[in-house]
């Protein structure tokens, strides 16, 4: 049986605190963890000490998780490492053309290898050990629901519903 | 004297003074006599032979008329060329008359020429005349009919001898009404008519006619003689002006611009239906009454004053019967033709709808940007919640294991996240800020540059970034609301020392420009630090886009900044290279700035 601790996980994320976050995430499920704060920083990894997984955020400043994923594609020998997307963006103007641009192209598929930001801590961590072949630890009903059906309606929210209220606001 | 003597000195002077050539020639064409009058024309006859004489040739001619009269007694006419004396050739008339002896032989024939030359050149003249002359010609007799046509009316109707007239000009069976042939007919007058016809091939033709009699005291004649001129290329010019007056005539009465046009002295000649519409005039009001000076720009008058030829005004007023001033976007040109002055000429475009469909456009612009913004409200909510999720969750895990400084970094996440909950607040709010509460003064552009530039030294000073002045002298004040204007150039600035920031070069510049070119007051913030590449160009203004982190920005600035731009008539555009730095440039165009704020 494969245990985390024998696989090193490469975080990639623009925000310091996102970073932090799913760094703490993972270390505590046991996993090695190595960070890189832009798609650059990535690749230099990937060519010296490539990880057994990477977790990535689309969007980024200098070079975006997408133009990583361009230079990813080209190396046979990095195909074999799990792409977990991390990313608030697949669904606003800002995100949408990689988002669908990366989901076009044939190399990712299934549906664990994209999430979308605000993240479980126990559903990012499954992703991975779904993808390295771990044995996943049983997702509990917990007294979080409630917030993650705030979060899901969030994630809902009609852009043009929240004009209205803003008008309404307005308007006293 | 005898009786026969006196008959033949009376034969003799007749022979010799007849006013004709005479010769008489025996059958071997010796001349064997002649007049005076033959020897002053054809020179010294005697011992010569005819054709000696008239063709200068020792042989007969081909076709010897006198020939033919000693062959068969027969009298003769013809019009033969023939040598003078001087050798010079003339037309003559030649008689040839056979001498019939009692037994019946022609020993010899009298010729008798007379010189026609003169006769002959005034009619080849005449034929000339009616063969060229540019009318058609014709010759009609009592019942209309064609008896003689010259070349140009067969050119024009073909060949027509022996038709009626108005069979061939009018394609008719009868004659025409008011036809002055029939009149010349009848009281042997000239008339004369307009009439128009039809050519061979079926065209329209128009042509004056006259009609005179051919002989000069008849009082009802045998012959009229018609000449028509031709009229058509006349008349069709004339229709092509006059249609051409229509068109620019309906041209400028549905014309939508308003249209003003004077005589020389400034007095109104022409005011259109669109310039009723905008001076609430009636042209009648207006034309012969009123001068041009009450409805044109002052420009204009002085544009005229000085002999110039046109003034084009992009924004002016025009001031209606009502002392109401209207936008209008004016032309005015003075008419010459060569160096006479012919008058003025105003043209006005009422500007009153483009000005509102510009408000309403600029109307829509802020709330399609509003609309990105609640959009966007969202995802920046859902940042801030993973902010705060994960701040809890490496806090929590910094106390489960004892890590301090896990537990730490995992409260300054919250405190962040909860900072950066009230920058969004703010923000938001800011760029929520209706138009009303816009506050429009007289800015002085320089005095606010300078004070962005003081706000910002010590925190340049403090990164190492160097921060300039460029300010132009002279500038203008200009209606702006300074908060606003204020709030931008802070937005631009801090934006260009966080990119000098971000850079990984050290010695980062920023420039806070300010000049005026063609009436546009320009603030230009550049910077030399890491620049924008393509993509983060493209979205810079779309959503809550920020590039600096999650404590730094809300993505917002620069869209307030595009808002509060737009609310002044301005326009925000962006020059970037990667990693070479970016410039950030607001043009306020003078004449679009926002009017001063009424004091309440």
């Amino acid at each position: 049986m494969t245990s985390p601790s024998e696989k090193k996980i490469l975080v990639v994320d623009d925000e310091p605190d996102v970073r932090l976050y799913l760094q703490t995430v993972l270390a505590d499920a046991g996993f090695q963890v190595e960070t890189a704060c832009d798609g650059y920083q990535a690749l230099e990894i990937f060519e010296s000490n490539p990880p057994d997984a990477v977790s990535l955020d689309l969007v980024m400043p200098r070079k975006s998780g997408a133009k990583f994923l361009y230079e990813y594609h080209k190396h046979d020998e990095w195909r074999h490492i799990p792409v977990i997307l991390v990313t608030a963006h697949a669904k606003d103007d800002l995100g949408q053309d990689d988002f669908n641009d990366i989901m076009s192209n044939l190399s990712i598929v299934g549906p664990e290898t994209y999430l979308e930001k605000p993240v479980k801590p126990l559903t990012y961590v499954n992703s991975f050990k779904r993808a390295l072949g771990i044995e996943i630890t049983e997702e509990p009903h917990s007294k979080e629901e409630t917030k993650d059906e705030i979060k899901g309606l969030l994630n809902n929210a009609d852009p043009q519903k929240m004009d209205q209220i803003l008008n309404l606001l307005k308007q006293k | 004297m005898q009786k026969t003597d006196l008959r033949d000195w009376l034969h003799n002077e007749l022979f010799e003074r007849v006013p004709s050539n005479i010769a008489i020639i025996d059958r071997e064409y010796h001349i064997v006599e002649a007049n005076k009058n033959f020897k002053e024309t054809f020179g010294e006859w005697q011992g010569k032979l005819c054709h000696n004489i008239f063709r200068n040739r020792n042989t007969p001619c081909s076709s010897c008329k006198a020939e033919q009269t000693f062959h068969d007694g027969q009298s003769r006419v013809s019009e033969e060329s023939r040598l003078n004396r001087h050798g010079s050739s003339s037309y003559y008339v030649v008689h040839f008359e056979p001498i019939i002896s009692p037994n019946g032989e022609i020993p010899y024939v009298i010729e008798m020429s007379r010189d026609v030359t003169e006769n002959k050149r005034l009619q080849r003249e005449h034929d000339i005349l009616f063969d060229r002359v540019p009318c058609y010609v014709t010759v009609l007799d009592r019942g209309m009919k064609i008896v003689r046509n010259n070349e140009m009316f067969r050119k024009t109707f073909g060949e027509s001898l022996g038709k009626k007239c108005y069979e061939i000009y009018r394609q008719r069976i009868q004659p025409c009404d008011n036809c002055p042939a029939i009149k010349t007919f009848t009281d042997g007058q000239v008339h004369t008519a307009h009439k128009s016809g039809v050519n061979k091939n079926g065209e329209t033709i128009f042509y004056h006619v006259t009609t005179s009699s051919l002989s000069r005291s008849e009082k009802s004649p045998t012959h009229v003689i018609e000449m028509s001129l031709d009229i058509t290329e006349t008349r069709q010019l004339e229709m092509r002006l006059n249609e051409s007056h229509d068109f620019q005539a309906s041209l400028i009465e549905s014309a939508i611009d308003s249209i003003i046009a004077a005589d020389p002295d400034g007095l109104v000649t022409l005011f259109n239906p669109s310039a009723e519409k905008l001076f609430n005039y009636n042209a009648d009001e207006v034309i012969n009454r009123k001068k041009i000076d009450q409805f044109v720009p002052p420009d204009f008058i002085d544009v005229i004053t000085k002999g110039e030829n046109r003034c084009l005004l992009a924004e002016s007023k025009a001031r209606n019967r009502d002392k109401q001033s209207v936008p209008v976007r004016f032309s005015g040109v003075v008419l010459k033709s060569g160096k006479k002055h012919l008058g003025s000429a105003a043209f006005f475009q009422d500007l009153r709808e483009i000005k509102k469909m510009e408000h309403d456009k600029l109307e829509a612009e802020r709330l399609a940007a509003v609309g990105q913004t609640v959009a966007g409200l969202a995802h920046g909510i859902k940042n801030v919640l993973m902010g705060l999720d994960g701040g809890m969750y490496v806090m929590q895990s910094g106390m489960n294991n004892s890590n301090s400084d896990l537990t730490h970094r995992g409260w300054e996440m919250l405190q962040n996240n909860i900072e950066r909950i009230s920058l969004y607040v703010k923000d938001f709010l800011n760029f929520a800020k209706g138009k009303t509460s816009i506050n429009v003064t007289s800015v002085d552009p320089g005095l606010l540059a300078r004070e962005v530039i003081d706000l910002f030294t010590t925190v340049a000073d403090k990164a190492g970034i160097t921060i300039q002045a460029e300010l132009s002298d002279n500038i203008a004040p200009a209606n702006m609301d300074y908060e606003a204007i204020h709030t931008c150039l802070v937005n631009l600035v801090s934006n260009a020392i966080d990119a000098c920031e971000m850079s990984e070069k050290d010695g980062g510049v920023v420039i806070l420009r300010l000049f005026e070119d063609k009436q546009t007051i320009v603030f230009e913030v550049c910077d030399n630090g890491c620049g924008m590449d393509y993509e983060i160009k493209k979205k810079v203004f779309t959503t809550f886009f920020s590039t600096k982190g999650s404590a730094k920005g809300t993505g917002l600035g620069l869209l307030v900044t595009r808002r509060i731009t737009q609310e002044h008539g301005g326009r925000i555009t962006l020059e970037s290279t990667e990693s070479e730095g970016s410039i950030f440039r607001l043009e306020f165009p003078r004449k679009r700035l926002p009017p001063l704020t009424e004091m309440a």
